[in-house]
Parts: structure tokens; C-alpha cells; sequence
């Protein structure tokens, strides 16, 4: 994914959720779209030169637990 | 003693006073059923009052401290729980028109707390399935006690709003991110998110699983850390609990030798409303009078910790709610559902960068946990907003701002896991509380509890109380 991902569509998003079984409301579906479009962009524009040396590891204390 | 003199002091003076035998569990317990049905009307705080269960523990709690049998200091405070947690009876709802279950057992919070000699009050609103931002809430719109007509922050919503208006001792909320925060700083009160991992799953209902947290909200950090350390602790039903002791309260007054250090990205003229600025100023002016040394620390990914938080809690979320979003999409609050349709589409190989990222953001918080003992930044950084029927997210730039953007004073903590505690700290020219944010290090809630009430020892926010009308 590259830093100019383009933008979803309503009728992309409204496809993809019906393909995971999601029905969607007319009035929701501008803001769903918003929302998505929102998350992906500032995801893809986050970057850092030690992403790709990280162990996604959630629970934190358990390392450090005696 | 007249239960009208008392009934608004914090948890820990009522519980002297039970244990002196100045004061009556029974009376207690009435005189706030009173002030619930007196002001919970317009406030919603509550959704489920246990009131017949909670005279009858009271009779008991009364005989056993009249016969010297003490179970310890919550022994006859009566305590509110936020509707995510299961309470042998009683149902859990989470806020929601979806859930309405009986537990057959207590969660190990509510277990401990009545070992411990507490008495359940009731089931408090919150945001639905502790989500935070609800439009829609099932049970009545939950109102901030200082001014109605706007909110009390969430998702631990009627946590703080019972509080705040002494419709309750203490209560119990939860914190995925910033639940238990938000509304303490909004409401005027103390609550503190703990360590993750120190406090027991189990019988929570889960939001995201590797940041839901319950934690002790209540008036005063003496508060806090009596309940702490009644509900914290290993658990054989979770896992991931540490078997760290209980984090003991050690009082001090004397500050000296105590760094802290203020987030600059927190704090900045972009990010922080000015009715919230200048309570925070003299928050730091006050410490610095209590001997602690103030410096800034950076945190750089501070502005994206919103972001990242809702990447991966909401992805959490989403999954665990996938089947009644296909089957019961219209009984959701229409906001959280546009929400979580939305991160339902988050793509892997995004949730595995948030992820990552949230490794980044703990160690740049470690990393200034070694050069000061707290971190200070504002809980929230504008005050109350007024109750609204609407998301207002109508454009994607007002997703980022608005949504990703209010997120990321609390989500830092959350994402790391470390402890969080939002102490009161002034009102705005209106009146509306504002909170400060007091953040250490894993499993130190004891130097967040030494700095916090070392404050309220030279403050009065915490004895404010809110203007009710009933």
C-alpha cells in the first residue's frame, strides 16, 4: 500500500461489507465512508524506519514479569 | 449524625465514620436511594437499582461492625458498578437494547468487593457496549451533573455521574480507552485506570480485550487506592493477571525528589482549549510548591495515539460484535454502528502496522518514564461539549480531527498499558471540571496515588460539588 492509496467509494464500501455479510443503511453509509477512507490514509501515511524490525507483541508486562 | 451532613464526603471518611459507629450502612444505603430518585430522573446515571439486596447487606454489614467484625475498609460502603460487569442476579445490559443476561455468578471485581464487606448498589449507564462515543443510549441520556445540558464523558458514564452526585460511595468503571478518564475529568472526580493486568477480567464484558481494564472511580485518590487494592490481583480465570501484591497507599505530603514530566505534544496551543490550559498551569505550579520538579518530556507519536488506538481496539471491537451486526444492525446506537462497520473493513496489513506501532508508542513512553517518575498531561483537552444528536463526522478530515484527535490525550496509556489515573484540578469560567492526567510507570499506582493525593492535600477540586436540581 502506498502513500497515495485513493480514496473507497460508497458503492466500494457498501460492496465490501455486503461480501462479509453486512447489511448496510443508506443514511450510514456516508459516514462509513468517511470513517474508512479516514483510518486508511492516516495509517498508511504513519511510518517509522524500525517498523519493520517490531514484534507485535500486545501484552506488554509479560516480559517483564519475575 | 445526620446522613444529609455526610452523604456527599468521599468513600474513605464514610468508611471511618462506619467503622466509628457514627454513621449506619442501613441509613447509608437509604439516604442514597433517596438522592436517586430524587435526581436520577434527569440524569440517568443508573440502570439497574439493587435496592431490596442492598438494604438487606446493609443489615448485615451494620450487625457484623457492631460486633467488632470489621471486613476491612469498603466493609458497608455502598458501590455502584458499571453495567459491564457481571453481579450474581442482577442483569448486564452494557448499555445496550442487545444484551439482557442474568449472570449466574459474580465477576471476581464484584466477588472481591463483597468479600470485602461492600454493598452493591446498582448497575450503572454507560455508552453502549462501552464504546464511548454514543448518540442513542438505551436507558436514557446520560447528563453531566454540572450542567445538564451537556456531557459526562464516557464510556464509565453513569461511574462518573453517580459519583459526582453522590448517588453512590464509589464505583466501578472500565477503561479500553479512556473510559474511566474521560468521564472522571468531565464529572469533576478521581479514577484511575490501572496497570493492565492488575485487575481481573473476568465477568467483564470485553470491549478490546488487550486494553479493557475496571478501576476504581470515586472522589478522592484515598478512595481509589482503598478500592484498588480490594479488587486487584492475581486470578486463576485470567490469565494475564500479574501476581504483583496490591499496590499499597503510602501518603506523603512532601513532593521533593519527584519529577514530573509534561507531555509537550499535549499540551501544545493547537490541541489544548484555553479553559483547560490555565487550570493545568497552576496544576503544575501546585506540585512545583509541593517540592516535585517539573520538566517537558516528547512523546512524538502522542498526536497519533488516537489513531492508532482505534485501529486496533475498534478492530477488536468489531470483531466480537460481528454477528449482531448482521442480525440486530437497527437495536445499535446508530454511531457505534457506523463505527464498527467501518473498522469491520480495516485491512490486515493496516491493523498489523497500528500494532507495531503500538509497540513504538510504548517504548517512547518508557523510555521518558526513565528519565521522570509521572508523566502530566490534560485527561481531556476541551471541556464538556453540549449533548448531541448527531456524530458531526461528515467529512473525513472531521474523522481525523474530531474522533482520531480528542482520542489521543487518553490513548497513549492505553495502548502501553500503563497505569492512568485523572485527578480534579479546576473549572473552566463556567463552571465545567477540568482534569489532570497523571500516567507512571507498570504496576506503580503508588507513586500515581503519593503525587495525586499529595495535590488533593493542597487543593479543594476534589470536594466541589455539582449544583443538582431534583
Amino acid at each position: 500500500m502506498g502513500a497515495n492509496m485513493p480514496d473507497l467509494s460508497q458503492d466500494q464500501i457498501r460492496a465490501q461489507l455486503e461480501s462479509l455479510g453486512f447489511a448496510v443503511f443508506d443514511e450510514d453509509l456516508p459516514e462509513i465512508t468517511h470513517r474508512v477512507n479516514a483510518l486508511h490514509e492516516a495509517l498508511v501515511n504513519l511510518d517509522d524506519p524500525e517498523i519493520d524490525s517490531i514484534e507485535p507483541l500486545p501484552i506488554f508486562w509479560l516480559a517483564e514479569e519475575k | 449524625m445526620a446522613i444529609a451532613d455526610v452523604i456527599t464526603r468521599p468513600a474513605a471518611e464514610l468508611s471511618r465514620l462506619l467503622h466509628d459507629g457514627q454513621l449506619s450502612p442501613v441509613e447509608l444505603v437509604q439516604g442514597y436511594l433517596e438522592r436517586i430518585e430524587r435526581f436520577d430522573g434527569v440524569l440517568h446515571s443508573y440502570i439497574t437499582i439493587c435496592a431490596d439486596e442492598a438494604l438487606a447487606a446493609a443489615r448485615v454489614a451494620e450487625a457484623e461492625l457492631a460486633a467488632g467484625g470489621s471486613l476491612g475498609p469498603l466493609h458497608g460502603l455502598p458501590i455502584a458498578l458499571k453495567d459491564q460487569l457481571h453481579a450474581k442476579g442482577v442483569r448486564t445490559t452494557a448499555g445496550s437494547k442487545i444484551l439482557d443476561v442474568v449472570a449466574d455468578e459474580d465477576s471476581t471485581v464484584v466477588a472481591r468487593l463483597k468479600e470485602a464487606g461492600a454493598i452493591i448498589l446498582g448497575k450503572l449507564n454507560m455508552s453502549e457496549f462501552a464504546l464511548g462515543g454514543s448518540v442513542q443510549h438505551a436507558f436514557g441520556t446520560p447528563r453531566n451533573p454540572w450542567d445538564n445540558e451537556r456531557q459526562p464523558g464516557g464510556s464509565s458514564s453513569g461511574s462518573g455521574i453517580a459519583v459526582s452526585a453522590s448517588l453512590c460511595a464509589a464505583a466501578i468503571g472500565e477503561d479500553t480507552g479512556g473510559s474511566i478518564r474521560s468521564p472522571s475529568a468531565w464529572c469533576g472526580i478521581t479514577g484511575i485506570r490501572p496497570t493492565w493486568g492488575r485487575v481481573s477480567r473476568y465477568g467483564l464484558l470485553p470491549s478490546a480485550w488487550s486494553m479493557d481494564t475496571a478501576g476504581p472511580m470515586a472522589k478522592t485518590v484515598e478512595d481509589c487506592s482503598m478500592i484498588l487494592k480490594v479488587i486487584a490481583g492475581h486470578d486463576a480465570n485470567d490469565q494475564y493477571t500479574s501476581k504483583r501484591p496490591s499496590p499499597e497507599f503510602s501518603p506523603i505530603e512532601d513532593l521533593r525528589g519527584v519529577r514530573v514530566g509534561v507531555i509537550r505534544e499535549s499540551v501544545t496551543a493547537d490541541v489544548l482549549d484555553t479553559e483547560v490550559k490555565g487550570p493545568l498551569d497552576e496544576a503544575l505550579r501546585d506540585l512545583e510548591k509541593a517540592g516535585a520538579s517539573i520538566e517537558e518530556v516528547s512523546v512524538p507519536l502522542h498526536p497519533v495515539a488516537g489513531l492508532i488506538s482505534n485501529a486496533i481496539a475498534d478492530a477488536e471491537s468489531a470483531f466480537l460484535h460481528r454477528e449482531w451486526l448482521r442480525t440486530r444492525p437497527e437495536d445499535y446506537d446508530f454511531a457505534n454502528r457506523r463505527r464498527l462497520l467501518a473498522t469491520s473493513l480495516i485491512p490486515a496489513g493496516l491493523y498489523q502496522k497500528a500494532q507495531r506501532f503500538r509497540v513504538l508508542m510504548r517504548r517512547q513512553l518508557m523510555a521518558t518514564l526513565e528519565d521522570v517518575d509521572i508523566l502530566f498531561s490534560p485527561t481531556q483537552a476541551v471541556p464538556p461539549g453540549k449533548i448531541r444528536e448527531d456524530t458531526g463526522l461528515t467529512t473525513k478530515e472531521a474523522v481525523v480531527s474530531q474522533f482520531f484527535g480528542s482520542r489521543s490525550h487518553r490513548s497513549p496509556f492505553n495502548l502501553s498499558g500503563l497505569p492512568a489515573m485523572s485527578v480534579p484540578c479546576g473549572f473552566t469560567s463556567g463552571g465545567l471540571p477540568v482534569g489532570m492526567q497523571l500516567a507512571g510507570r507498570p504496576f506503580d499506582e503508588a507513586m500515581l496515588f503519593q503525587v495525586g493525593h499529595a495535590y488533593q492535600q493542597r487543593t479543594d477540586w476534589h470536594e466541589r460539588r455539582p449544583p443538582l436540581e431534583g
